[in-house]
């Protein structure tokens, strides 16, 4: 079926069959490799996207339900050259070890960033405890957006 | 086993987006077994993946957010659309005032990712005895109104409840809104045990709603989940507490008698055993709380 929709502030107009998830759509045909599938069951948040604003594992979105609707992969919340806050702060603060969770974890922090600027420490830790990782740990993660929030 | 099985795609189905109730009402017409309806999709996805359920059409209801969405008060009730969100509900300065306990248990359902689109009338529709906003919507006497082409009729909370992921919803309908009573003297909580504090199904969680004045209960329900076949009103342990004297020692026996109320089995989560103590446990943590607040204020 025909989806229109906004992915990392295109238009983007494409067949689509009904029985994809948006993070198998996301990552094979639209070119956002960044979207990782983990375990494919809203556990881990390696395909944590943003759907109209608001963080979601888009391995239990239907392809087909962002009709009409806005997505942004890690890809469309900075670029090499002019990276956003928080991404700049991965590099800036070690946050990285194998890689497969970070773009997941950057979108969430990229929203709490945004949306929740006064967020405590612990509920920093409640708003990315969908996001795992399974080498680091999570400290420099939660350095990265509170130095990020510190130089605005 | 489970994860050989995901690499084979879900099965195809035709998926279809009404734009207005009688588009919905047309495409729900007939279909039975054969039709799945989606909201947020983080049951439905799943159980598309594990072939739990295998429909011919899936409908979306996304588009009928004027009709089915929203969180307002009007004339003395609170209304939650079927497809407010856990975010919404979490954020929604209403439920805070009129349903603390549906807050509570709102900001704690699975992670941010869920919550963003997980939504009241789904977690209800899909009918797991675990499902985390019926206890506060059966202690704070909810009712749901379910829609079809014939109509709307209106069901206490727990008749929507038929068993273990089993709906009492008649082929052809949805769930359209709860409604509550808009009344901020009623004190509510919700509390829960689970082997973690993210994204896990509960052990056991318990809501208690009611007043007290002149130190005493005034009309109250308590109300828990998974120790049943599907979330329960505690009946023994709600009337026992109504009329009494607010106290600890109350507290105590109220928290008994849901012990009593319960009827948990033992399974990966838990024992029966331990699932009564901590009905017993937790019921008595909510009431001695809503006594030492109803103090303070």
């Amino acid at each position: 079926m025909k989806v229109r929709f906004k992915l990392n502030g295109v238009n983007k107009t494409d067949e689509i069959e009904p029985n994809q998830t948006l993070c198998d759509y996301l990552h094979d045909a639209a070119g956002t490799t960044s979207v990782k599938k983990g375990c494919d069951t809203g556990e881990c948040g390696a395909c944590t996207v943003l759907l109209d604003d608001m963080p979601v594992t888009s391995c239990l979105v239907l392809a087909p339900q962002v009709d009409g609707r806005e997505v942004v992969t890690s890809e469309g919340l900075g670029t090499r050259s002019a990276p956003h806050p928080v991404q700049s702060e991965f590099v800036e603060q070690d946050a990285v070890q194998c890689g497969y969770c970070i773009p997941g974890m950057i979108v969430t922090l990229s929203w709490i960033f945004a949306h929740a600027p006064e967020a405590s420490d612990a509920e920093i830790k409640r708003l990315m405890s969908g996001n795992l990782c399974r080498c680091t740990g999570y400290l420099q993660q939660v350095e990265a957006l509170k130095t990020a929030r510190k130089k605005g | 086993m489970r994860s050989f099985q995901y690499l084979a795609p879900i099965p195809h189905f035709e998926y279809l987006c009404p734009r207005t109730l009688s588009e919905l009402f047309e495409a729900l017409d007939g279909r039975g077994k054969e039709l799945q309806v989606i909201a947020g999709g983080t049951d439905l996805v799943i159980a598309l993946k594990e072939r739990m359920v295998t429909p011919k059409v899936v409908v979306d209801l996304r588009r009928l957010r004027r009709e089915l969405g929203g969180i307002k008060v009007e004339g003395g009730v609170l209304r939650l659309g079927a497809l407010a969100t856990f975010s919404e509900m979490e954020s929604s300065p209403f439920v805070a005032r009129y349903a603390e306990a549906l807050r509570q248990a709102a900001a704690n359902v699975g992670t941010l990712q869920i919550r963003s689109i997980a939504t009241l009338g789904g977690n209800l529709a899909t009918a797991s005895p675990a499902a985390d906003s019926a206890p506060p919507l059966i202690a704070l006497g909810a009712k749901v109104t379910l829609l079809s082409r014939s109509g709307a009729r209106a069901l206490p909370i727990q008749e929507v409840f038929a068993g273990p992921k089993r709906n009492g919803l008649h082929p052809g309908e949805i769930i359209s809104s709860v409604e509550l009573p808009a009344n901020s003297d009623v004190r509510s909580a919700w509390t829960r045990a689970a082997v973690r504090n993210e994204n896990v199904l509960s052990t056991v969680s318990v809501a208690v709603a009611g007043t007290i004045q002149n130190d005493r209960f005034g009309p109250c329900r308590v109300a828990l989940g998974a120790v049943a076949p599907t979330p329960i009103l505690a009946e023994k342990a709600s009337g026992a507490m109504t009329g009494s004297k607010a106290t600890a020692e109350q507290a105590d026996r109220v928290a008994r008698l849901a012990a009593e109320d319960s009827k948990p089995i033992s399974d990966i989560r838990a024992s029966a055993h331990y699932r009564k103590h901590l009905v017993y446990v937790l019921t008595r943590r909510l009431i001695v709380q809503m006594i030492s607040e109803s103090m303070m204020t």
